[in-house]
């Protein structure tokens, strides 16, 4: 069937509504807005900014910890102090290493953990707070429509194709069939955060990938209201040791928010030897040790939520422009890696993509040599400073946590150079170890039940996600060949789908096999339940074949991540 | 301008928004000095031409053939082809219903012309007549017009313009024209049945005093009728968890949980089901909950008033037995 689309001509579309999009949204319409005043021509329209957002609302989709170093969103919005929902400023922030039974805090806090000057913030109000900046300043901003697919002309990127609607679980219409949009774009920007569907394809197309390819962890959070007087609103604590071993690069965080509500989460590097190891149940297990069990003792599970992050640092920074498109936010790699922070890199990046774009729109020129003075004006801004120092710092974890903090030491007075430079990485999946090697039993571990107090298991937290999806839709992770499933994969790395998920969408269910000549007897058979999928894109980066491809759902779908 | 409106009718019935697209077509007209032939299709529709012929238009055109008398799209395409290429309009209306959705564009292609469909309005600017169509769900409207020469074909959704505004004629019945169309059974490929009215999902289980809901305990889809049984002995309506809706093992509207119906049943008997939260909020309002699992660990004894641990493929056979004998 040939699909005939609408087709729509914008100046500017961005792909996603988060800091980095929202950000590079305003920016822009803030420097239209000058430019139309000032009588110069051409005349531009902030209503020629085209915003796609795959949640059902603004910031539906935003988890993060969060700590906001403030400085970008004070370059973007010179009062924000006066309405943005900051929630509390950092008042005390600790180092806590924490062994079985004890817990200790560092008498210093080292530098990478300080947060003075910073806020707590629930990155899903801040972000809806500033959509609704931006759809004020006449940016139209589409909810519930996610980029399915990128259209080319002549090779440059030239506008993305919205994913279809009404297709049922076989991917034929039902009455409310409405064919994706074509949305053609002088310049198109790829926001879409972390492994962003549309970012990994072209990144592939066009070979954008920079020396290292780019490293991921996983965020697996809740939200608490506790006892009063348990924690006070803006003291954050890192912690770091149990329960992850020290093979392995991780750690968790506590922030006080106001109102005795508490964010607490584990942060895993996606690039562990075990294939069966279980970064949810890592975090329930975080939560039982006796530091956390008197924090949350009484206290109330509010919400959940789970996202991958991109760790990889400068050196995993794709090429960020192409003819038409540019690429900014956590989808390009802004993110401090030692210090785990990227909102304030996520705006900055969408800000300077603005003054790129402003540029193109005035001179009509969109191509890449245009673009390219987005790279310049990365490298002039404080994103290249905080991001060269720390150049080669997630790499050094690559083989553990003691050899990391060598590394680390060295990197420190060096200014970031350390014993390598460039330390190289590989894709973290490659760290998985096959089975056998693993001195392990090949039957299915334990899954992790919980106390439906303190801890739970995996259906109880993505309920509290709130996530939905319309079941009756074309299940959105391609798994490109589920023989591997049953056959290779179940030997040499026992399904690790059924792990790293942090939703429970997949599943190796056994069943009866009816085909000619098998007998009665049992196999295995992947089943993918995907109305559960939180978009963490998790599967998408540690499936050790690679075959899981992650694309959008019918717009609308996934977390409801209110008050994350 | 010529605009031909082409009115939809079942069965003598008439289907009301094309009352609505009429009236869009007499204000397009009296804005640009036009005329609006109504077009009426079917058999034995002269009360309906009648009708039409009240309204405050050039003419009615009737077109009769026995082989119109049930809408297929091939025959009501060869007849208005027809039709229009010998009224010649220059712009074409139809009210978006289904059977236009089914056939316009088809027409429109036979024709060689453009259709816009799903219309929620007009402008005119500077003279030139401009459609104006909702996209990205409502949030925002585009403006499409035509280039080149008629007939044009365009398309107006339900509640965009209204009936009651339809004009009457103010100089007593207009003339309806009866126009003959050449057509023939073996240009219709498709042949219609009977009509039938699609039954309401047969169940509504929020209505259901007794409930029989299986899960995953159940394992496969031949056992379905064991827990059937129980049902029917109990006069219970059969229900399920999402795992057993998924595998298309019981029909979705039988799910109960968040992603289903919400129920609160005088008894629910929960057959192999662990009572994970996104089930339990769709059931926990039910008076009296018997749960019958393996594990005794398993979540759905927290909330069961009576609860047995053991096998459920033990139980049911006996279950339902008892169950027959009781009555």
């Amino acid at each position: 069937m040939t699909v005939q689309r609408e087709q729509l001509e914008a100046d500017v579309l961005i792909v996603g509504a988060g800091p980095a999009g929202l950000s590079c949204a305003l920016h822009l319409a803030n420097l239209i807005k000058k430019h139309n005043e000032s009588g110069a021509k051409p005349e531009l329209s902030t209503e020629n900014i085209y915003v796609l957002e795959k949640g059902r609302e603004i910031g539906a989709h935003q988890l993060s910890g969060a700590i906001m170093n403030p400085k970008a969103l004070a370059e973007l919005v010179p009062d924000f102090e006066k309405s943005a929902p900051l929630d509390t400023p950092v008042r005390d922030s600790a180092a806590i290493l924490l062994t079985e039974r004890s817990s200790f805090r560092f008498p210093l806090t080292p530098p990478p953990f300080q947060n003075q000057g910073n806020y707590v913030v629930s990155l899903n109000k801040i972000v809806k707070w500033l959509g609704a900046l931006v759809e004020d300043a006449g940016v139209n901003v589409f909810k519930e429509f996610g980029g399915a697919q990128l259209v080319y002309e002549n090779s440059a990127v030239a506008g993305v194709i919205t994913e279809d609607k009404g297709l049922d679980k076989n991917g034929k219409p039902k009455d409310n069939y409405t064919p994706g949009y074509e949305l053609r774009a002088k310049v198109t920007v790829l926001a879409e955060g972390t492994r962003g569907s549309l970012t990994k394809k072209l990144v592939a197309e066009k070979k954008l990938d920079n020396i290292n390819p780019q490293s991921y962890g996983i965020g697996i959070k809740e939200l608490w209201d506790v006892q009063p007087g348990r924690i006070e609103p803006g003291y954050v604590a890192h912690t770091l040791g149990w329960p992850v071993s020290t093979d392995m690069y991780g750690g968790g965080w506590i922030y006080g928010l106001a109102n005795n509500r508490v964010s607490i989460g584990l942060v895993l590097a996606l690039e562990y030897a075990d294939p069966r190891f279980d970064p949810h149940a890592a975090f329930q297990k975080w939560k039982t040790h006796p530091f956390l069990r008197k924090l949350l003792d009484g206290g109330k599970l509010v919400r959940y939520g789970a996202k991958s992050l991109p760790y990889g640092g400068w050196y995993a920074m794709p090429r960020n422009t192409v003819d038409g498109a540019l690429i900014i936010g956590d989808s390009g790699s802004f993110l401090d890696s030692q210090r785990l922070k990227g909102i304030h890199l996520a705006m900055k990046s969408g800000m300077l993509a603005a003054e790129t774009i402003y540029q193109a729109l005035k001179t009509g020129d969109a191509s890449a040599k245009t673009l390219g003075g987005f790279q310049s004006r990365v490298e002039q801004s404080y994103i290249r400073d905080e991001m060269w120092k720390v150049r080669n710092f997630h790499q050094s974890f690559q083989h553990g946590m003691f050899r990391g903090f060598i590394h680390t030491a060295f990197q420190q007075i060096t200014g970031g150079r350390g014993l390598i430079d460039p330390m190289r990485a590989e894709e973290g999946y490659k760290h998985n170890k096959k089975i056998d090697a693993t001195k392990r039993s090949l039957n299915a571990t334990e899954r992790f039940k919980g106390d439906g107090k303190l801890t739970f298991d995996r259906l109880t937290d993505v309920y509290h996600s709130g996530t939905r999806h319309d079941e009756d839709q074309p299940c959105h992770l391609h798994v490109l060949d589920t023989n591997i499933c049953i056959t290779r994969c179940v030997e040499e790395y026992g399904n690790p789908c059924q792990y790293f998920c942090p939703a429970a969408v997949y599943e190796m269910a056994r069943e009866v096999d009816r085909s000619a000549g098998a007998g009665e007897t049992e196999r295995l058979r992947l089943k993918i339940n995907f109305a559960n999928c939180v978009h963490c894109k998790t599967c998408d980066i540690a499936d050790p074949y690679q075959i899981i491809d992650w694309v959008v759902p019918e717009g609308g779908g996934g977390p409801n991540y209110e008050g994350m | 301008m010529k605009i031909l409106v082409i009115t939809e009718q079942r069965q003598a019935k008439w289907n009301n928004t094309s009352f609505e697209t009429l009236a869009a077509a007499q204000q397009i007209a009296s804005a640009l000095s036009g005329t609006v032939s109504a077009v009426v299709v079917g058999k034995s529709v002269d009360a309906l031409a009648n009708e039409l012929a009240g309204k405050n238009i050039a003419e009615v055109l009737q077109i009769e053939h026995e082989l119109l008398e049930s809408y297929t799209p091939d025959g009501f395409c060869v007849a208005l082809k027809q039709v229009i290429e010998s009224a010649k309009p220059q712009l074409v209306l139809f009210p978006h219903t289904y059977q236009v959705r089914d056939f316009a564009p088809k027409l429109a292609a036979m024709l060689g012309k453009g259709m816009i469909g799903d219309c929620v309005g007009y402008r005119l600017e500077g003279g030139r007549l401009v459609f104006v169509r909702q996209m990205f769900q409502g949030k925002t409207a585009a403006d499409v017009t035509f280039l080149g020469d008629g007939p044009w074909f365009a398309s107006f959704q339900s509640g965009s313009f209204r009936a009651d505004q339809v004009a009457a004629s103010e100089g007593g019945a207009k003339p309806v024209k009866r126009v003959t169309v050449e057509l023939k059974a073996e240009q219709i490929r498709t042949k219609p049945l009977e009509l039938f009215k699609e039954a309401k999902s047969a169940v509504d289980l929020t209505q259901a005093p007794l409930i029989v809901a299986v899960g995953r305990g159940i394992k496969a889809p031949e056992n379905i009728p064991q827990a059937e049984a129980v049902a029917k002995a109990m006069g219970a309506e059969i229900a399920a968890s999402r795992p057993i809706c998924d595998e298309g093992w019981l029909p979705m509207e039988r799910q109960i949980g968040s992603s289903g119906q919400t129920v609160a049943p005088k008894l629910y008997l929960a057959l192999g089901i662990s009572g994970a939260i996104q089930h339990v909020v769709g059931m926990k309002g039910a008076r009296t909950i018997v749960a019958i699992n393996k594990d005794q660990n398993a979540p759905i004894f927290e909330i069961a008033d009576y609860g047995v641990v053991g096998d459920i493929f033990e139980i049911m056979p006996a279950l339902a037995e008892e169950l027959q004998k009781a009555k």
